[in-house]
């Protein structure tokens, strides 16, 4: 399993050198992991313990927002102040974002089945 | 007996609020699975209110809570290098739906972000709020790191990602039914798609080709919004 930790954290150190070298805007560990995304496509299988390492970091994932999570109560006054706007965006934002994504996505592949 | 030195080296090492938090998580977990996985009992919502309880009731400091624990959110980084795992395992699915699946990811993707900024926006929410909000449907691991690249408040951002997957969580399959939505990878897809890993637990319920689907829009998007959103955002407010 170590050789798996140290896969994850080599492809995140490298992200986080690219993006500082090249001043790109895209976050270290999104570049770490499209790093490792090719590295699998070129390699073609995964191993067991990048297997491991990776069930290990994801496993209790949600458990890892939490520190930044809790600093929600620092913004007690903006949520009581702009409530009915966060509220709406989230609720109504959100339902026409499903029917929208499920709607298009269903019309083009029905064009896509119709062709073949 | 030092009582004294004893409450000193309980209220200086990180150890108290690491214990705390990894026991409020596995308590978040054991209520969880004892109600049946239900979506409103996500382990994360027990354990937010049993540490949020603790914080207030000690007057504990964000800054000093944080410190503590900091350890935890550090693992953010590897977690996201792991994202690619499944990912991969699921990128077999893309050449079955090329077209859809590209144009769905770009277009309903931006959309997403677009209905989100602008009722914002009509109801008079401030910047910091609507940079927050602009992360809601990306996996949380990739919202807090994005999220603190363009200048927005990762924790209101954590927020919206977790109410945003409840909701699609919850009226998704409720959703699609009302609307006629025909495929069963559409509905994942769009599951995937808007409500990230909560709805990617939910599309496993519907069928394992709906799983797939959304598994693959999550990580898709999450790849797509980190890459687009602090672009779009420095050419706007430059």
């Amino acid at each position: 399993m170590l050789k798996g930790i140290i896969v994850l954290l080599v492809f995140q150190f490298f992200g986080e050198c690219i993006s500082k070298f090249f001043e790109l805007l895209v976050p270290g560990p999104v570049i770490g992991m499209i790093l490792l995304l090719i590295f699998l496509i070129i390699r073609k299988s995964s191993f067991p313990s990048l297997d491991t390492a990776v069930f290990l970091h994801l496993r209790y994932l949600p458990m890892l927002f939490i520190p930044a999570a809790m600093g929600i109560i620092t913004q007690i006054d903006v949520i009581t102040k702009e409530f009915w706007a966060i509220f709406i965006s989230l609720f109504l934002g959100t339902t026409i974002a499903l029917i929208f994504s499920a709607k298009l996505m269903d019309y083009l592949t029905s064009k896509t089945e119709k062709k073949s | 007996m030092n009582f004294e030195a004893l409450l000193t080296y309980i209220n200086s090492t990180p150890l108290t609020w690491l214990i705390v938090t990894l026991l409020s998580f596995k308590i978040g977990i054991i209520v969880y699975e004892k109600f049946n996985k239900h979506t409103l009992l996500q382990p994360i919502i027990i354990a937010y209110v049993l540490i949020m309880s603790l914080i207030v009731l000690t007057q504990t400091s964000f800054e000093e809570y944080f410190k503590s624990v900091e350890i935890i959110h550090f693992f953010l980084g590897p977690a996201t290098v792991a994202l690619a795992l499944p990912l991969y395992n699921n990128l077999k699915y893309i050449k079955s739906l090329f077209v859809p699946i590209l144009v769905t990811l770009f277009v309903a993707g931006v959309f997403s972000i677009v209905i989100a900024v602008v009722l914002l926006w009509i109801f008079g929410a401030e910047l910091p709020t609507i940079l927050s909000m602009t992360t809601k449907s990306i996996t949380a691991p990739i919202a807090i790191i994005t999220s603190e690249q363009i200048g927005a408040i990762p924790s209101l951002a954590v927020g919206f990602v977790l109410i945003t997957g409840m909701i699609g969580a919850l009226f998704g399959t409720i959703i699609f039914k009302l609307v006629n939505v025909k495929y069963e990878t559409s509905k994942g897809f769009a599951l995937g798609l808007v409500s990230h890993g909560i709805g990617t637990a939910r599309a496993i319920e519907i069928g394992p080709k709906a799983a797939a689907f959304s598994a693959l829009a999550m990580g898709l998007s999450g790849i797509f919004t980190a890459i687009i959103l602090p672009l779009v955002i420095t050419l706007f407010l430059k």
